[in-house]
């Protein structure tokens, strides 16, 4: 009994220090699994930002009067907006057909005997709505500076009025709204979840492909161990790039640890576990190392990219992508890292997604082994 | 030496493997004794590596059983896999990793560590003369070293039969060589060597041959045995001049069954050890032709396998 175990680790073992080998022999997968999520957390960070920042905004001012050269200079002196120069209102459509402007300011003529008179005046923004999230943003931030600009006009008449209701906001765990501490982690996700599958999909279906399958069959290592002696390995690396990608995470984009660390790799492991689990499925499936690569890039990427939160919050999807949003283990992933590296939350609030995770990885790899023949046809 | 009789390596009782309605083995039946070297020879597609593969414990026969190393192969597939080696068909070691890490892996594979690992792959990887490139990516070996190595990585464990499929496929002469003697000395130590291959000149080296045609095991005995089963007469070639003319005195004769022009020669077919080539030299002479020389030629495997391809179906069912 014990020198049956003692032989079935010996087994496990060689497969994982084979498979080892394997990726240490080979640059291509060693890129795969270290520079790429480098690379991606690099483009990501840096390219992907919701950030407004620098907009051009087209100025039509037909007042000419020191008053409305003082609103220009307000609302396109911010950081957010700036000038993209003067132009008829009548060119707007061409300003945003190529792309010169997102958005138009039209002062209207009168506007300084207006504002000296103390008469209602009424600005008018056209915006690009082709790019919502941009159009959006102008529209937000061109009112927040247009308040602050009556505020200044009317001054002290206005503080006199005691509004009933007002709103102070404070935003918590990411005061300055950077985009980069909202998107490491789900970066995380997306970065894991595409080489932990693709890892296994390839290495499983070129197992098939080269014959060596057929040959480990008609050994004595059985399918669990097969099963174990592959992922340990890819987990070992999937759990170094989990780390790579908080460490540049920490260091380019200071986003913090505030959680348990613990708890953190805790997380990341189950979900390495089930996107392994994944991949095995695939390569078992397909057994071929060109559709395992497919399937394995749509069936990590699109979820992991479009359902998991990273992007795009789930509140605001139909019912039936919140569904499926469900089974999408990156969706837990993301949630439970923002919730440990950004507000620090503990296993207590956590509980529900590492559950999550931890079903996601057994059923996957149920089904993987069960799928999983030793014999042929 | 008269001790009980030792039970057989392989036993294949009416094995059978049906893929839908095709039936890749259909109802082979042979044994093969511990230490022989069995010979499975066929074309392509004729159930060879089916039967293997239901041997080896990978494929589920449809009916009939298997016995290998005394393990029914249906009901114990494990303890099979635990007592043979196998050589695919595919070449399919590990081309990115150095030959000591492959023997090391499949070591592993078989439950050996440690020491006894390190002192079985001295033994196979000298076994199999390659103890030169055990450090050698084997990406990088010729075709004949790659096949060896796979034949070391196979009787690492010391399993009691192996497998190969084809093992020689595609590798030169001189390797092939190189190959059947390693083979030899591995049956001389006891091991059971279950090989099927397409080389007719190496089958030879069997002690006994089944023969496959479309699914079924039309012929089985040593390479001997087979010869004259299936090319029963013997050939004599015969050289000269004036053959053709002379030709007439031999051809009336009862024993000669055939007589056949073959270049500047003849052929002659005649009913075994009835005539002697000294004897047809002499009635040749003796008929008119000059300068007379007569030579016994074996029948080769190869006739064999023509005339059983040719005549297969209908020995099979018709003869005893």
């Amino acid at each position: 009994m014990n020198d049956r175990l003692r032989r079935s680790l010996v087994r496990v073992g060689a497969m994982a220090s084979k498979e080892t080998l394997h990726v240490l022999r080979d640059p291509r997968t060693l890129a795969l699994a270290l520079v790429m999520p480098v690379l991606m957390l690099f483009l990501f960070g840096f390219g992907v930002s919701f950030d407004l920042d620098h907009v051009p905004v087209v100025v039509a001012d037909a007042d000419r009067s020191p008053a409305s050269r003082e609103l220009v200079r307000r609302i396109t002196g911010s950081r957010e907006l700036v000038s993209a120069g003067e132009a008829d209102p009548a060119e707007a459509d061409r300003l945003f057909r190529r792309g010169d402007a997102a958005a138009v300011l039209v002062v209207p003529a009168g506007y300084g005997a207006k504002v000296a008179r103390r008469e209602r005046i009424a600005l008018q923004l056209l915006t690009d709505g082709s790019d919502v999230t941009v159009a959006n943003q102008v529209l937000s931030k061109a009112d927040a500076l247009v308040r602050a600009e009556t505020r200044r006009l009317v001054g002290v008449d206005l503080a006199r009025v005691d509004p009933p209701l007002q709103v102070k906001l404070w935003t918590r765990y990411n005061p300055a709204g950077r985009s980069a501490l909202f998107m490491v982690p789900g970066l995380a996700a997306y970065i894991l979840a595409i080489s932990a599958v693709l890892l296994t999909a390839l290495t499983v279906a070129g197992e098939w492909e080269r014959g060596s399958m057929e040959q480990l069959f008609a050994s004595p290592v059985g399918r669990l161990e097969i099963v174990l002696g592959k992922l340990a390995p890819y987990l070992a690396l999937g759990m170094l790039e989990l780390l790579l990608v908080v460490a540049f995470g920490a260091a380019v984009f200071d986003v913090p640890v505030r959680g348990s660390f613990a708890l953190f790799l805790l997380v990341g492991l189950f979900f390495l576990v089930g996107m392994l689990g994944q991949g095995l499925l695939i390569s078992v499936i397909t057994k071929n190392q060109l559709v395992a690569t497919q399937a394995g890039t749509m069936s990590a990427l699109l979820p992991s990219l479009l359902l998991s939160g990273m992007v795009f919050p789930i509140e605001n999807m139909p019912a039936a992508l919140q569904l499926l949003s469900r089974v999408v283990p990156a969706r837990y992933l993301v949630h439970a890292l923002r919730g440990i590296l950004l507000k620090g939350n503990g296993l207590a609030a956590l509980w529900p997604d590492l559950l999550a995770l931890v079903l996601f990885a057994a059923a996957v790899l149920a089904l993987a082994t069960a799928r999983f023949q030793r014999r042929l046809a | 030496m008269l001790g009980p009789p030792r039970p057989p390596a392989i036993e294949a009782r009416g094995l059978t493997r049906r893929f839908g309605a095709f039936t890749a083995v259909d109802g082979v039946s042979f044994e093969v004794a511990p230490g022989e070297i069995f010979g499975y020879l066929g074309a392509n597609g004729a159930g060879k590596s089916t039967t293997i593969r239901m041997l080896n414990g990978l494929l589920a026969p449809t009916s009939g059983t298997g016995l290998v190393a005394g393990h029914d192969v249906a009901r114990d597939p494990e303890a099979v896999k635990a007592s043979i080696g196998y050589m695919s068909q595919k070449f399919s070691l590990y081309l990115d990793l150095p030959v000591r890490e492959n023997v090391a892996f499949f070591g592993g594979a078989y439950g050996l560590a440690g020491a006894t690992l390190a002192r079985r792959a001295d033994e196979v990887l000298a076994r199999a003369e390659l103890r030169d490139v055990g450090d050698v990516t084997t990406g990088e070996l010729p075709g004949g070293l790659r096949q060896r190595l796979a034949l070391a990585c196979a009787i690492l464990h010391r399993p009691e039969v192996v497998f190969l499929d084809e093992p020689t496929a595609g590798v030169d002469p001189l390797a092939r060589r190189t190959f059947w003697r390693i083979i030899r000395d591995l049956a001389r130590d006891g091991t059971t060597v279950f090989v099927t291959t397409h080389y007719l000149d190496e089958a030879e080296y069997c002690a006994r041959i089944g023969l496959m045609v479309d699914g079924r095991l039309v012929a089985l005995d040593t390479p001997a045995g087979l010869k004259r089963t299936w090319v029963p007469e013997d050939v004599l070639v015969v050289r000269g001049r004036g053959l053709r003319e002379a030709a007439a005195a031999v051809a009336g004769r009862p024993e000669v069954k055939n007589v056949v022009p073959f270049g500047a020669g003849l052929h002659l077919r005649v009913a075994p050890g009835s005539l002697r080539p000294e004897d047809a030299a002499r009635l040749l002479s003796a008929a008119g032709a000059a300068e007379v020389s007569v030579e016994a030629a074996a029948p080769s495997l190869e006739d064999v396998f023509l005339a059983v391809v040719g005549n297969g179906a209908r020995r099979a069912e018709g003869a005893p």
